[in-house]
């Protein structure tokens, strides 16, 4: 049995967990910073690393109280060394190099997108390959069919803002506070998404995502109809936004030949998006899978999952690594 | 008595251990401003070489700053996660301070002044006493113009050290009565950190991991923004 543990500090969550054998999350403990945020309406960089740095020694402690674990018992320590924020991440990093210079044990950099694409294997690991996998949140929005051996290929990614970054835009400008993207999913559940006709930004163009139009679209339609229904309006825009994530999941889907699709990232939360995409997956015949909202949402569980198949495969991590903020996807092609 | 010390707080990256106060070796590296890659290789480095354990440590010491924060941060996390590991108390010692001590044997008063970037700096004033020195002012971030204000209304004979008086040694060695210490003098001393940890680790003053915290001295810039638009 190997125990490892995952520390993650990429953007503004705080979290640890310790994951035993790649599969079995023993526990998993996560630290919001949203508050810290909340009024300046998005992660600011430098208090998101001033917390962190507060934040993580307490996460670890806990991860291992709540895992029944004693430090000593780890096999190894992994940290999320990018893509992120650069201050932030190299928190996680220093934290996790310390704890493995001290235990004379390995350390393991994770790639928080591939990480993400490890949610599936911990939510069901007998989920038939290949997956389309689509990771949507505040930074990325992006659809990766995910192969045997942990191959990878990107398909499309957005072109301008993150799908989430469209939902903190908009729920901004319909005051609706920080983070857009529950707020927006509350408020959607009670209004009419079919109620105003919004774009989808290149829904027949390929596989790449651009949301920048969308948002512009929704502000324009709220100053030309300022008596609109606000909940009207939350639902048409997030409706907008998940038609475009579904057909570009199902579209790579098919072409690439998927057996399932996946969700992961923030976003992955949102309400509608999750019981869209089961009926979606219905109709393209295919079972999807949708990781509980705690694996999607960032976490030291993906981190330390991910840290055991990497280990197998490419061995320690050199001590002498930092962090790597616009790292991308291990790819194939 | 053993201690291991991290500073971080300026460009270099510091790491010495030592024994009873006594400095049994120490690594530096300059000018890279890679603390996170460089900091835990050269513990590693300094603890095979001396074929020190690191279950051997009584404490682990660290420069607290005020100075570059991505470097502080690093610092702080690596020595408080060493510490948790280890259940081994820390001592935090502001970098201010561990310039200004190897100036002891000075009868000046001793300013150290770190660079802020943004045409700031960070200083504090210290006279010496038998031993060591005393702090005689707040910790403090300003303006070279503003420090140099300060050391004319003092008006004392004053020696200046760190790499923010070299960064501004044309403005602030041409006042009266102050003098300007050599680059040698300029980087936080890992040594000073061993001897001025041991001493409060002798007295048991020294703190739980989670009670160290990094002094910044200086809030992030969207909250100076948030405060000037006065929202
Ligand atoms: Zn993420």
């Amino acid at each position: 049995m190997v125990a490892i543990l995952g520390i993650e500090t990429s953007c503004d969550e705080t979290a640890a967990a310790i994951v035993d054998d790649g599969h079995d999350i023993r526990s998993s403990v996560v630290s919001s910073q949203v508050d810290l945020h909340a009024r300046f309406g998005g992660v600011v960089p430098e208090i998101a690393s001033r917390a962190h740095a507060e934040l993580v020694g307490g996460v670890v402690a806990e991860a291992l109280v709540e895992a029944g674990a004693d430090l000593t018992d780890l096999d190894a320590v992994a940290a999320c060394h990018g893509p992120g924020l650069a201050g932030a991440l190299l928190v996680g990093v220093s934290a996790a190099k310390a704890l493995a210079l001290t235990l004379d044990i390995p350390y393991v950099g994770v790639n928080h997108l591939e990480a993400h694409l490890h949610a599936a294997w911990l939510e069901d690991p007998s989920v038939e390959l290949p997956l389309a996998v689509l990771i949507v949140s505040g930074g990325h929005t992006m659809v990766v069919i995910v192969e045997e051996d942990a191959r990878y290929r990107l398909i499309g990614q957005t072109v301008d803002d993150a799908a989430g970054e469209a939902f903190d835009k908009v729920a901004r400008f319909l005051g609706l506070g920080y983070p857009g993207g529950p707020a927006i999913d509350r408020l959607a559940r009670e209004g009419d998404p079919t109620a105003i006709e919004f774009p989808r930004p290149m829904l027949h163009d390929g596989f790449d995502f651009s949301f920048s139009g969308l948002k512009t679209a929704v502000l324009h339609h709220v100053r030309r109809h300022p008596d609109v229904e606000v909940r009207d309006v939350a639902a048409s825009f997030q409706e907008a936004v998940v038609d475009v994530l579904l057909a570009k999941l199902v579209g790579a889907a098919d072409e690439a030949g998927a057996r399932t699709l996946v969700i992961g990232g923030g976003v992955a939360a949102n309400s509608r998006l999750r019981s869209r995409l089961v009926e979606a997956a219905e109709e393209s015949g295919r079972p999807a899978l949708l990781p509980r909202v705690a694996l999607c949402t960032d976490n030291g569980a993906m981190i330390a999952a991910t840290a055991w198949w990497r280990l197998r495969s490419d061995g320690p991590t050199p001590l002498g690594c930092g962090a790597f903020p616009s790292l991308r996807l291990p790819t194939t092609d | 008595m053993l201690v291991l010390a991290i500073e971080t707080a300026t460009p270099r990256v510091s790491v010495a251990l030592g024994r009873n106060g006594a400095v049994l070796g120490d690594v530096s590296l300059d000018g890279g401003r890679r603390h996170a890659e460089q900091l835990v290789p050269a513990i590693k480095y300094l603890c095979d070489e001396l074929d020190i354990d690191l279950d051997q440590l009584a404490a682990v010491a660290v420069g607290l700053g005020p100075g570059l924060f991505t470097g502080l941060r690093v610092g702080v996390t690596t020595a408080r996660l060493m510490a948790q590991a280890l259940r081994i108390p820390m001592i935090g010692v502001p970098t201010l301070d561990l310039i200004a001590y190897p100036l002891r044997h000075t009868s000046r008063t001793v300013v150290s002044v770190v660079d802020a970037r943004r045409k700031e700096v960070f200083f504090a004033c210290y006279q010496p006493v038998p031993g060591g020195v005393q702090r005689s002012s707040e910790y403090e971030v300003g303006t070279p113009d503003g420090l140099a204000g300060e050391l004319e209304a003092r008006g004392e004979d004053a020696l200046l050290a760190g790499d923010g008086a070299l960064l501004y040694a044309a403005q602030l060695g041409a006042l009266d009565r102050v003098e300007l210490a050599g680059p040698g003098a300029a980087p936080p001393s890992a040594a000073a950190l061993v001897e001025l940890a041991t001493a409060r680790y002798e007295r048991e003053e020294f703190s739980l991991p989670a009670d160290v915290h990094p002094l910044y001295l200086r809030r992030s810039d969207a909250e100076i923004e948030w405060d000037r638009k006065g929202r």
